[in-house]
């Protein structure tokens, strides 16, 4: 997937715990990792505005694009 | 107008469960009970003596039925591979509404499972076929199986797999739900 989420260094520079950011954005850990490590297929904005308002940053701060062939996994189903 | 609830007691679905539970343990005691008789008359057609005798009891010429017996043996045949095609479907149509009580009907498998009864019905539908044809060849002027093309049949077959190629579209979006985060 070209689009990269940048929420471990945001985290990071925020010094706030998954567990925290799961807790203030009402989204699981388990989902939270998902978007993390980059598997995530797409974020509602309404978790996107809950992640820009808990860790006080704009969406570019969390997701980036760099050019790359995309990994379509959903076509894979059989 | 109140609406039939779609899952849960009293609901449409619960109905159809019933539905199927019954019809699959009926087809379970008939793919039994054929595959019993069916091992008798295999038993028997080893003693042909002994099918000549049992003729007496069933007001026929013994001879005439033990030159039969063949025919008898492959239409019992032929019985429990049909009871046993409808056993396939059933089994993966329980399959199938296991997985939508579960709240999951878009499950991948299920994609498969109809695809297997699309399947089934066409070989149940070819078997009719082949049984008109060597019955025709076997017992000529006695066959009681309709040539006749099944139109609807083959239509059946074709909204299966229709509706297979929905379910395969239905997972794939349940798929990207679950990673939308």
């Amino acid at each position: 997937m070209p689009i990269r989420v940048q929420l471990d260094r945001v985290l990071l520079e925020r010094r706030m715990s998954l567990t925290e950011l799961a807790d203030r954005v009402g989204v699981t850990i388990a989902n939270l990792s998902i978007l993390k490590t980059g598997k995530a297929r797409a974020v509602r904005f309404s978790t996107l505005t809950a992640l820009c308002r808990e860790l006080d940053c704009q969406p570019g701060d969390l997701l980036s694009y760099e050019p790359g062939p995309s990994d379509d996994v959903l076509d894979d189903l059989e | 107008m109140r609406l039939m609830r779609a899952l849960g007691p009293g609901s449409v679905s619960s109905f159809l469960k019933i539905i199927l539970d019954v019809v699959f343990v009926a087809l379970w005691v008939g793919v039994g009970a054929v595959g019993l008789i069916l091992l008798a008359a295999l038993l028997l057609s080893f003693n042909p003596d002994l099918v000549g005798s049992m003729a007496m009891n069933v007001d026929m010429n013994g001879a005439t039925l033990a030159r039969q017996w063949p025919t008898v043996v492959g239409g019992l045949l032929v019985a429990a591979v049909y009871l046993l095609g409808i056993l396939v479907i059933v089994a993966r149509l329980r399959q199938i509404f296991a997985t939508l009580m579960a709240g999951d009907p878009f499950h991948p498998d299920n994609v498969l499972r109809l695809r297997v009864i699309g399947l089934a019905l066409a070989g149940l539908e070819l078997l009719r076929y082949a049984v008109w044809g060597a019955s025709a060849w076997l017992l000529p002027g006695r066959t009681k199986v309709e040539p006749n093309l099944s139109l609807t049949a083959w239509f059946s077959v074709l909204v299966v797999f229709v509706l297979a190629e929905v379910f395969r579209e239905g997972a794939r979006l349940r798929r990207e739900a679950e990673l939308t985060i």
